[in-house]
């Protein structure tokens, strides 16, 4: 098991060897659970900075010299986050990586927050790529922390408007979530789009998360509320233990799902996954030409085609990169709060459309795409033969929630 | 009144699966005295050989196969490295499943991947056996309970009523004089941790098919398969039915139990200075359902620490 491992260039190898009049590279710190029952969802996040990174270094890197990626192991906690997060600030990391769960970015953006208010001059950036919890932007939010996912509010509201008009949402909902952090977002989320939707939520249910086995329990009560449309933020076997249970059971009920286009998840659930929908952030389908073009330059470079949040972490390093080109160097090193300054502003151009950063809360607004599984569908997910046909496309500004009044940011003088 | 059925088939064919796996770790240990912390990996290992082996021998014949290959693993474990640590005592054994448990599972990711594998039901079996009100009842959950009552009436009879379940016993309760009667006693060893590792291999390739197959459903069933060996009694067959059963039940009565701590207190007036202290009080009952059987577990421990149906502690 590696602790940490660099990826080294020739180039800053050469830099060293020319002397160290220099200063040093930017240091961008992937922080991720790179092993254990969470690695699968860590790797594929690391694919994502690896294949921008590069992209980044290729035109150029930051002031003259290529950006240094530096890989931890958080190791599925917040423990071993923090952990590495001390050794990455040691190491002079300046900018933070991480998406892979909620929990680890709380604990991460506390960490992070703590660590600029008693290292002046040392500030850490923390890149949000996939922690989806409402709080990350509402009272937890600070000026080094930024999202570039989208988060409950925005995922529920364009299913449930993408559903409705596809006329296959119907007037009961269940609403059937993990019990921590994102899974109330998600309960809540859909609670609050029920006037929208025309619907009513008929029960909801928050369970233990990756515990249960067996979800027919669970499928005998969706099957008693009458339900026609079950919603739920579910991710990895708790949403296809619950999908293969309610088929097993024979439930006519349609999903609205999030984290349906998983790696693997399709090719577990084979026919049954059929008709069900997701929001994603990204589909190539929906995103043509473009769209096109980037699923091939990904595969020629990670070795597979970039799937779920993926693309979402390239168009985040993406803007990131776009803000460093805009930040000068000060004596050779990086301001991170001038940095902090210039992606508050910034925008990109991504397949999908425009993405922009909210300054109000640090909250990317990026467009979102609701899918349905089907045989139709250009790209095949798993080698199957089903992929994610797109049926609405919203832009930024459609699928956009307000920023939370609980977040009062405070910007450093 | 449909749903209550339902929820005590499901929790009974639930809880038969728990034996299924739990079987053998509890005989391992009867016997042995080593709680073996690979035996889950042995049931992944089970569902992952069937999986690779469908499309070859068909579903049926990949089951059968799937559980003696399952079942050869466990013996190359007990004879080239158990044996070897055995006269260091427990601890090493322990500690030699553990780290045999992570080998396991790493090796998993590098032949098959980090994500879920498409082990499915075959059409065949894809039926409902009945329906009631408005919910099927998957011919599958039958066949897998029906697997699990087998292999239990199996196991019982050989123990009880046959010669060598006399020898297995013998050696389980009083090693040296076995072997000083003659019987190989490594051999029976060796023999019932191979059998022990093939029902989990069994039980692997059955469930994968039915939840999901992959790297993480040692972990994921791991934990529960402890539970359910505690809470029965370490090395008893009959308290690891009870107890799998049990927990089963309870997991999939209580998801429908929307109470929570708050109302129960209404029954002496206090629900409304429950529901202001909010937190536990207000915690319904359903999203523990998953935490419940710890609790039984702790209880057990409390009360009865041998297990349900124990001899030794």
């Amino acid at each position: 098991m590696f602790a940490r491992s660099t990826i080294s260039t020739a180039v800053p190898m050469l830099a060293l060897l020319c002397g160290m009049a220099q200063a040093a590279p930017v240091k961008i710190g992937v922080l991720e659970s790179l092993s254990g029952p969470q690695a699968s969802t860590g790797q594929a996040y690391r694919a994502a900075v690896r294949y921008a990174i590069d992209k980044l270094n290729a035109s150029g890197g930051w002031n003259g010299q290529p950006v240094q990626l530096m890989e931890y192991d958080n190791q599925g906690g917040p423990t071993g986050a923090s952990d590495k997060l001390k050794a990455a600030a040691a190491e002079g990391v300046q900018i933070i990586v991480q998406g892979g769960s909620s929990a680890i970015g709380g604990q991460i953006t506390e960490d992070v927050r703590k660590h600029n208010l008693r290292n002046p001059g040392k500030e850490i950036l923390y890149i949000n790529v996939g922690a989806e919890a409402a709080e990350l932007t509402g009272e937890k939010c600070n000026f080094h922390h930024f999202r570039f996912a989208a988060n409950a509010q925005v995922r529920a509201k364009a299913l449930v408007q993408a559903m409705k008009q596809a006329k296959t949402l119907g007037g009961k909902v269940y609403s059937i979530n993990q019990n921590y952090s994102w899974g109330q977002d998600m309960e809540k989320a859909i609670v609050d789009n029920a006037a929208a939707g025309g619907y009513t939520v008929v029960e909801k249910t928050l369970h233990d998360t990756n515990k249960i086995q067996d979800f027919a329990p669970y499928v005998a009560k969706i099957s008693a509320s009458g339900a026609d449309t079950v919603m739920t933020g579910n991710w990895s076997n708790d949403l296809l233990l619950l999908m293969k249970a309610s088929k097993a059971a024979g439930l006519k009920v349609r999903f609205g799902t999030v984290f349906l286009d998983q790696a693997g998840n399709i090719a577990t659930a084979g026919e049954q996954a059929a008709g069900h929908f997701v929001a994603q952030t990204f589909n190539a389908e929906a995103a043509g030409t473009e769209g096109d073009r980037f699923m091939a330059d990904y595969k020629a470079r990670s070795g597979h085609l970039p799937v779920a949040t993926e693309p979402q972490t390239v168009f985040g390093l993406d803007m990131v990169a776009d803000a460093l080109k805009r930040t000068k160097p000060e004596n050779g090193d990086l301001n991170v709060n001038a940095l902090a300054r210039n992606l508050e502003t910034t925008k990109l151009k991504t397949p999908m459309g425009e993405a922009s950063m909210r300054a109000a809360d640090h909250q990317v607004l990026l467009p979102i795409v609701v899918s349905m599984v089907s045989k139709d569908a250009k790209y095949k997910a798993d080698d199957t033969d089903l992929g994610f046909k797109p049926v609405k496309v919203f832009t930024a500004e459609e699928a956009a929630a307000p920023a939370q009044a609980s977040c009062k940011m405070q910007r450093p003088s | 009144m449909d749903t209550f059925v339902f929820s005590l088939l499901n929790g009974t064919v639930y809880g038969l699966l728990l034996f299924m796996v739990s079987a053998g770790l509890t005989l391992v240990f009867g016997m042995m005295g080593v709680l073996n912390f690979a035996h889950a990996s042995f049931y992944m290992l089970g569902a992952y050989f069937a999986y690779s082996l469908q499309g070859l021998l068909g579903f049926g014949p990949a089951v059968v196969t799937a559980t003696l290959l399952a079942g050869a693993v466990g013996v190359v474990v007990e004879r080239f490295f158990l044996r070897r640590v055995h006269h260091h005592g427990h601890a090493h054994e322990l500690l030699l499943t553990f780290g045999l448990s992570f080998i396991i599972a790493e090796a998993i990711k590098l032949f098959f991947g980090n994500f879920p594998v498409d082990y499915r039901i075959p059409p065949a079996l894809d039926f409902a056996a009945f329906t009631l009100g408005r919910q099927q009842y998957p011919a599958y959950r039958v066949l897998m309970a029906a697997v699990a009552l087998a292999m239990f009436g199996t196991l019982y009879l050989l123990l009880t009523r046959t010669r060598i379940g006399i020898i297995v016993r013998a050696a389980i309760h009083r090693p040296r004089m076995a072997q000083a009667l003659g019987h190989n006693v490594q051999l029976v060893f060796m023999g019932v941790f191979g059998v022990g590792a093939a029902l989990a291999g069994l039980a692997g390739a059955v469930a994968g098919a039915f939840y999901t197959t992959n790297p993480n459903m040692a972990l994921e069933v791991g934990v529960m398969v402890f539970v359910v060996v505690v809470v029965g009694g370490l090395g008893s067959l009959g308290g690891a039915m009870l107890a799998s059963l049990l927990i089963g039940i309870v997991t999939s009565l209580a998801v429908s139990v929307d109470s929570s701590l708050a109302d129960l207190l209404a029954l002496v007036g206090a629900q409304a200075w429950a529901q202001d202290i909010g937190g536990l009080m207000t915690l319904k009952v359903s999203s523990l359902a998953a935490t419940l059987p710890f609790l039984l577990m702790l209880l057990i421990l409390l009360v009865r620490p041998s297990g349900l149906m124990g001899e030794k502690t």
